[in-house]
């Protein structure tokens, strides 16, 4: 196999404020051939999530950065097409942190199985992935979602956002959204069956907004923004409300932290507690994860949409489309055909 | 009853900025009377001055905003002067909001019956609200682990005194850092509670002088003021920190902030901050205990209480002032008789 070619994406520079395609580079690679105990991936899909923005950088987070003139990582499903490892065997399909790449080479450190009837393998990098995970984990661990809480979600069309939504109406919970064009909060209204969405980009004063949708109140948070809306939020939550911190995509692309909500002092008035939460910090989530899923999956109360671009010459593309909404639920790139084998 | 009136102070203006003497006035009313069943009379001893007051004056949060016209609200030790409720009687001690006056009728669920004991100060400081909200706020909030490093803002204050203090007694090799606002307040946190670094914040960059008092970082920080020191903390707050949100004294008096402290929400989510929010009744069914691990500390004296008190019902406003400016050490109070 010394002759397959691989082509792989590098970070060329590190993005000074907003990302741009001259910080990717695509390389072509030789495939090795797997040694002892080692298989062969074909990618089929990968993911692009807002977090690698923040690997880009070269700064102490909760993963190292990502280095110039390296290949980058993220999440990817692939096909096992060759191996001399008993526990993978030819035509398996693994979920690994390789993505960015069409061909890797592994011992199976850090590559897990997948099960092919739980969904369509893409799901794997959703709804059943670290997107649904994360949705799951700050709901039920950091927020304690109860049964009947009104809840108000961030970036509800996304790929978090959208399981959130969903997963909190299962729960008979009263769920208000927002998202940035009249499709996708028609989406979360028809499709999603939230009981409202706001077009943050259309409805003048978000806090009125927020303040209209929740006549009550606001039990849970769950934000994946910052800005306006964490201060929306604050002002219209209820006493002992919980806000669920995963992300504030509208800041990634800052060059320095920008000042954050002034009305903090509502913490102290209404006992509110805001937690942040990185999803792998509650990885003991995971078989009540998968039971929860499956099961609204199987029974259609789980809608996904997805944004799909072809071809690794397209994931720097992908990538940047997060930044600017033009992305609908889950961003996607699909990287060859399935089977591979 | 050998007064015959009724000493009240009122709030006249809601305060837009600062607050001073002149939003407030003397004035007399009659002495109340009882009339229904399950209302005490009362006669105030001794107030209570928290910066919460000036929080009350900006518009409802936990208890309903302090109009003006009103008599200004404020939490007393008082002394049952007749009964109409079973289970309290004349000469009963009681903690109740009787506001700023010598008399008051208030409902008996709203009193909270308190013990005689001397000195009976220690009703409104160790044992009393701040006490326990500097109990509750570090220990059930702000779960400290042997070896944390733990920071509070107002060091010098009713509450953060005794934060400090109650650090070093329950956890076993806490670093405890102190903030305040003169060099004298830092040298008492030093030399008098126990602290092992004290910040003075006016004369030095807190975010700078955070990372020589905290050379591990801040596992916990008891917040108490808010604003660019919320944001200075922030910054060094290790994973998982905790941050006790009991108040933002900086916030109180003027007019609100134009924007918040940088790194909300960004640095909670890297860092997997727990930011929350409290208040002292939050945690009803742990008061027992509390009061009783209070008691034992102060009987082994590793918690000295400060107590500042003014005398006269006359001079509650500027006390307030005062207290709002950080003139006090301890825990502030007015002695009405």
């Amino acid at each position: 196999m010394s002759n397959m070619k691989s082509r792989e994406i590098h970070l060329a520079a590190r993005p000074d404020g907003e990302p741009t395609e001259n910080d990717f580079k695509l390389v072509e690679t030789d495939v090795a051939e797997p040694g002892a105990n080692e298989f062969l991936v074909r990618n089929l899909w990968m993911s692009v999530d807002p977090y690698m923005r923040g690997r880009m950088m070269d700064r102490e987070s909760y993963v190292p950065p990502f280095q110039i003139g390296e290949v980058l990582q993220g999440g990817a499903i692939g096909q096992v097409i060759s191996s001399n490892n008993p526990n993978f065997a030819k035509g398996d399909y693994v979920n690994s942190m390789n993505g960015w790449r069409e061909f890797y080479v592994s011992d199976g450190m850090m590559v897990n199985k997948i099960d092919p009837s739980m969904g369509p393998i893409e799901a794997n990098l959703g709804v059943l992935g670290m997107p649904g995970m994360t949705a799951y984990a700050g709901l039920f661990k950091v927020a304690g979602l109860k049964d009947g809480d009104t809840v108000f979600v961030s970036a509800a069309s996304g790929a978090v956002g959208a399981v959130v939504c969903q997963l909190a109406k299962a729960h008979g919970c009263y769920v208000v959204g927002s998202a940035g064009s009249d499709d996708k909060c028609k989406w979360l209204e028809e499709v999603a069956g939230i009981d409202k969405a706001i077009n943050y980009k259309t409805c003048g004063d978000l806090d009125a907004a927020v303040g209209a949708a929740f006549p009550k109140g606001i039990d849970v948070y769950f934000e994946n923004v910052g800005g306006a809306h964490l201060q929306a939020a604050i002002n219209h939550m209820k006493p002992f409300g919980r806000a669920a911190l995963c992300g504030m995509i509208e800041q990634y692309n800052d060059k320095a932290p920008r000042p954050g909500p002034n009305n903090l002092i509502q913490i102290v008035g209404k006992s509110l507690k805001l937690e942040g939460f990185i999803v792998s910090n509650h990885l003991d989530i995971i078989p009540e994860f998968y039971a929860e899923m499956s099961k609204l999956i199987a029974s259609g109360k789980m809608k996904t949409e997805q944004t799909i671009e072809t071809g690794i010459e397209n994931a720097p593309k992908a990538f940047l489309n997060l930044f600017s909404g033009a992305n609908f639920g889950k961003m996607l790139v699909k990287l060859g055909d399935d089977p591979a084998v | 009853m050998s007064q015959a009136v009724n000493r009240q102070i009122q709030l006249v203006e809601t305060p837009k900025g600062k607050l001073g003497p002149e939003h407030f006035k003397l004035a007399e009313a009659a002495v109340p009377t009882l009339s229904n069943e399950g209302e005490l009379l009362l006669r105030t001893r001794y107030i209570s001055l928290d910066a919460a007051n000036r929080a009350w004056m900006q518009g409802a949060t936990y208890r309903d905003a302090v109009e003006s016209g009103q008599v200004m609200a404020g939490g007393a030790l008082a002394e049952v002067l007749e009964s109409k409720a079973k289970g309290f009687a004349e000469g009963d001690l009681v903690f109740a909001d009787t506001g700023w006056q010598d008399y008051a009728v208030v409902p008996a669920k709203a009193a909270q019956k308190v013990p005689h004991m001397e000195p009976e100060t220690h009703l409104l400081s160790v044992y009393g609200v701040a006490g326990l909200t500097a109990y509750f706020g570090l220990l059930n909030v702000g779960q400290p682990k042997a070896g944390e490093t733990i920071l509070v803002s107002a060091a010098a204050g009713s509450v953060g005194s005794i934060v400090g203090q109650i650090a070093k007694a329950a956890i076993p090799d806490c670093h405890v850092v102190g903030i305040a606002g003169s060099d004298d307040k830092c040298q008492w946190l030093l030399d008098e509670l126990g602290f092992d670094a004290a910040i003075n914040y006016k004369t030095q960059p807190v975010h700078k002088a955070l990372k020589e008092a905290a050379p591990k970082g801040v596992d916990v920080y008891f917040d108490n003021v808010g604003g660019d020191i919320l944001e200075a903390a922030l910054f060094r707050m290790n994973l998982f920190g905790r941050i006790a949100c009991c108040g933002a004294v900086s916030q109180y008096d003027g007019a609100p902030p134009a924007a918040g402290p940088r790194g909300v929400p960004g640095l909670i989510v890297t860092k997997r901050l727990n930011l929350r929010g409290f208040i002292m009744s939050d945690f009803p069914t742990e008061r027992e205990k509390a009061l009783a691990d209070l008691q034992g500390w102060v009987a082994e004296g590793k918690i000295k209480v400060k107590e500042d008190v003014i005398d006269g019902l006359e001079n509650t406003p500027a006390a307030l002032v005062g207290l709002l400016a950080g003139e006090n050490r301890g825990k502030r109070m007015v002695k009405v008789i």
